[in-house]
């Protein structure tokens, strides 16, 4: 608990060291709807397409593509900050102190995946914030818990994601733009932009996404749109059972085959 | 023009070192040569879920052309010319830090802004091959036919563009020096300049303020005019004023670019920042 606390404090002296970032991360999922609004006007000349209702269970394209954006937040902050972690720890040269230190690697990885959750949220919590003020979202406190109770699945979920990310940093050392890659396959097959029924290999591949099924949770919260509750929390947990042990195997692995083969400290 | 050449040497020489440094990681390597693919069909698969199929009548109405897959591909093409300005050249110094060969390359008998120079170089030729087998697959792919007559115009437009967005890349890499983490200059800027361009959309559906603003911009002039001259996109304003909006452009986004990277050059060194994370 001590590494997780120590982790913690680490990452947000060096956060705060940058506060740049934590305005940009905050307004950037909004901006990034825009180009979207402006596309949808331009190709169906208003804020209402029946085609789009017809996949989505809800015509009005920009609401689902706001909350889809806000919510995606979680993923891609699991996928960057914790793929990216063990690389910026051997861009700071402290990369071989901190796995020869006599604690074992997943707790470090425990650590800086908390960080990226409650970083995450503070985003979350301040994006809707700018959206009920600017779109009039409205969000009650019988809304909240059920929201709670899949953000929570999904982020257990993203820990696994995360483990993967970081394993894959280690093996192929140049990472960056993988995981960049990584973030647009995630973006294609998740429905943060568009309802995966969209094409039949969209819809297959995303039911391996924890996202999809917290989106799906949360648009039907926030929406009013028709969902299952326990289907969906159910299919959720049980990714999150199949995605966490697979990341903590994969991670261990890799780990364990750099430390082999001596390539640790290699850039 | 002794000098001239010893400066062409240098960039060649950043340029020879960055392929080899990319090499050096191939998967990643290999990854730029599919992730444009994977990073524009989310739009096309978007334009569907609204239209339920590749042609829209609104789009038609406004822009004369109806194929969503053309209309937004030519936009995302272009913008594939921002990554050379924003991330390359923005990353050029920084990358340097990180290899701890910063303060040994600056110590070199050449100016700083060689080395960006260098970057674009590279990274122009890089992206100019990752663009042309994109454009490859994505026409042959959705068939998508251009008219051949405007070709030589087009290129002549993206080279304009191409030489304005250096100005850009200058100016992020030289902010890069005094404010360390330039991965968010380069996304903040990126993100801004994808919002005010249109890109997938003409400029009649952008608020007023926006159109204003885009007008600014080498990308709306670079996305636009391309568009038109290979899809026949109906434009308000002409050819020649595009061509004369882009050469006055260049001019200030590449003065104003190394005014800044000289400023930041400067104060990097008067503070004793160069080296600090």
């Amino acid at each position: 608990m001590r590494i997780i606390i120590q982790e913690l404090r680490k990452e947000f002296k060096i956060l705060l060291a940058y506060p740049i970032e934590i305005a940009f991360w905050i307004i950037s999922p909004i901006l990034w709807v825009i180009p979207l609004i402006f596309q949808g006007k331009a190709l169906i000349g208003g804020l209402q397409s029946s085609a789009f209702g017809n996949l989505a269970g809800t015509s009005e394209y920009i609401p689902y593509v706001l909350i889809g954006a806000i919510f995606s937040t979680y993923m891609f902050s699991a996928v960057w900050s914790m793929g990216n972690s063990l690389r910026n720890e051997m861009f700071y040269g402290t990369l071989e102190h901190i796995l020869s230190a006599p604690v074992r690697p997943i707790y470090l990885l425990l650590g800086k995946g908390l960080y990226n959750s409650i970083l995450s949220t503070v985003f979350v919590v301040a994006q809707i914030l700018i959206c009920i003020v600017i779109f009039g979202l409205s969000i009650t406190l019988s809304k909240i818990v059920p929201m709670l109770f899949f953000l929570l699945l999904l982020l257990i979920g993203l820990y696994g994601v995360g483990f993967i990310a970081a394993a894959l940093t280690l093996l192929v050392k140049e990472a960056h733009g993988l995981l960049h890659m990584f973030e647009y396959v995630l973006f294609l097959f998740s429905p943060i932009r568009y309802p995966v029924e969209v094409h039949p290999v969209t819809r297959a591949i995303s039911v391996f996404i924890p996202l999809t099924y917290a989106l799906i949770a949360l648009r039907g919260i926030l929406l009013g749109l028709k969902y299952d509750f326990w289907q969906t929390s159910l299919y959720l947990f049980a990714l999150d059972c199949a995605i966490v042990p697979l990341g903590i195997v994969i991670f261990n692995l890799i780990e364990k085959k750099t430390k082999t083969r001596g390539t640790l400290a290699h850039y | 023009m002794k000098t001239l050449i010893h400066y062409l040497r240098a960039i060649n020489a950043e340029n020879i070192k960055e392929w080899r440094i990319e090499w050096k990681y191939k998967p990643d390597f290999f990854r730029q040569f599919v992730e444009p693919f994977v990073y524009l069909l989310p739009y096309f698969l978007y334009g569907v879920a609204l239209l339920g199929g590749r042609f829209s009548e609104h789009l038609r109405s406004i822009t004369g052309i109806g194929d969503m897959i053309a209309y937004t591909f030519i936009g995302y093409l272009i913008m594939g010319f921002l990554n050379t300005a924003c991330w390359a050249m923005g990353a050029s110094l920084r990358k340097e830090q990180w290899f701890g060969t910063l303060d040994t390359i600056f110590v070199a008998p050449v100016p700083r802004w060689v080395y960006v120079a260098g970057m674009a170089a590279h990274s122009t030729c890089h992206q100019g091959l990752i663009m042309f087998i994109q454009a490859i697959v994505i026409t042959s792919v959705f068939a998508i036919v251009f008219k051949t007559t405007g070709i030589f115009f087009a290129l002549l437009i993206v080279a304009l563009m191409l030489l304005a967005l250096y100005g850009l890349g200058v100016l992020v890499a030289g902010l890069t020096i005094g404010l360390k983490q330039w991965w968010v200059i380069s996304e903040a800027l990126s993100t801004l300049i994808l919002v005010v361009t249109p890109i997938a959309y003409p400029l009649a559906v952008l608020p007023l303020i926006i159109r204003k603003i885009s007008l600014f911009l080498p990308t709306t002039y670079g996305v636009i005019g391309v568009r038109h001259l290979l899809l026949g996109e109906h434009l308000d304003i002409g050819l020649g004023t595009i061509f004369l909006r882009l050469a006055v452009i260049l001019i200030v986004w590449c003065v104003f670019g190394f005014g800044i990277f000289i400023l930041m050059d400067r104060y990097g060194r008067k503070k004793g920042i160069l080296s600090l994370y």
